[in-house]
């Protein structure tokens, strides 16, 4: 009856393999889809606001950061907004007491893409109005004063 | 130079429409007084939209860009409708390119139409000189404009280094605050003699224009 001596140390090494098993292969993986916001800040010349300092507020407590952070060297900032919190959710960036203010809304009518500003020929358009406005004040009051003249 | 909505904080914004409105006051007295207060409008005009360009004219000082001011100039060239100017000039940047912005209008105007009406000041005193001499226009046309923007730099730099948010790295808005003024001192001179040439220009074709 010599296989009964195998008995202990068979048993020892089934627990030992048995604790390894649990111990190694022991993974599992969730998933949750959540979604980051990536922002892109630039001066109006074009060139990317490096360094700028970001502060995200949440759309439950707008006085208070929720998150702060800097942009890198393209100006990106990437952040993952709390899903239980719907609403808009404002992300200023500033330096050097310069910067903007968007507001990106998170819930149920989410836009993918967005942001402030205008087209190069927006503004051409409009600068354009404003300044003839200017020029046509000027011509306006001239014409007065030569009517004045010759009265 | 032109600070946009949610930098500063509300009292700040406050005293700024209140500090406009007293210069916005004054400067409207003042072209009341005088014999033929249209005739300068055209002039006036013109100028606002030279001011309300001005800030698209980039021009590089590494590591950053500024951008022309000009407040110096149209203190020198227009007197007391500098400041009503400057207000409509900063008004439209604000409502048509979010450049500056509502909230901060009178703190922009006051950082800008006030050192304009020292500009002003600063040139008037050509006279102690002689009217007609060339290099006193030069001159005090060079330090009227170095100086509504140096003036205007400092109170920006005043403004911005004194209320920076406790949350922020405050070292490094401070340090990027500094930056940025110093970026300026090319753009004091650059101003400077750009109203200098201007007004040795109007001195030559057209002195009336000068005569404010």
């Amino acid at each position: 009856m010599k296989w009964k001596w195998l008995v202990l140390p068979m048993s020892l090494m089934l627990l030992l393999a048995l604790t390894t098993t649990a111990s190694a292969h022991g993974a599992k993986i969730e998933y949750t889809i959540s979604m980051a916001v990536e922002i892109v800040a630039t001066y109006d010349t074009g060139s990317p606001m490096t360094g700028g300092q970001v502060t995200v507020y949440a759309p439950d407590d707008p006085a208070t950061p929720w998150l702060e952070g800097v942009c890198d060297e393209e100006g990106r900032f990437v952040f993952t907004p709390d899903p239980t919190k719907p609403g808009t959710w404002d992300v200023q960036v500033r330096q050097a007491g310069h910067g903007d203010m968007i507001h990106i809304p998170i819930g149920e009518d989410v836009a993918t893409t967005g942001g402030g500003g205008y087209s190069t020929f927006q503004i051409v358009l409009m600068s354009t109005c404003v300044i003839w406005g200017f020029v046509g004040t000027a011509l306006f009051f001239s014409r007065n004063r030569r009517e004045y003249a010759h009265s | 130079m032109h600070i946009p909505d949610g930098i500063l904080p509300i009292t700040i914004s406050a005293a700024g429409y209140a500090t406009s409105g007293a210069a916005t006051w004054y400067s409207l007295r003042k072209i009341g007084q005088k014999e033929n207060a249209q005739a300068s409008v055209p002039k006036a005009s013109l100028l606002t939209a030279a001011f309300f360009v001005a800030s698209w004219i980039h021009i590089p000082v590494p590591p950053t860009s500024v951008h022309l001011v000009l407040n110096g100039l149209l203190g020198a060239v227009l007197g007391y409708y500098a400041f009503p100017a400057i207000l409509i000039g900063l008004f439209f940047q604000a409502v048509m390119f979010q450049h500056g912005g509502l909230t901060t209008l009178g703190v922009n105007a006051t950082m800008m139409g006030v050192p304009a009406l020292l500009a002003f000041f600063i040139f008037r005193l050509r006279r102690v000189v002689g009217k007609e001499s060339r290099w006193a226009v030069g001159l005090f046309g060079f330090l009227a404009g170095a100086a509504g923007l140096g003036i205007a730099a400092l109170i920006a730099w005043g403004l911005l280094i004194n209320t920076i948010p406790a949350h922020l790295d405050v070292e490094a808005e401070r340090a990027s605050i500094y930056a940025l003024t110093l970026a300026h001192m090319p753009l004091i001179v650059l101003e400077g003699i750009f109203t200098a040439l201007v007004a040795l220009f109007l001195h030559r074709v057209k002195p009336e224009i000068l005569e404010d």
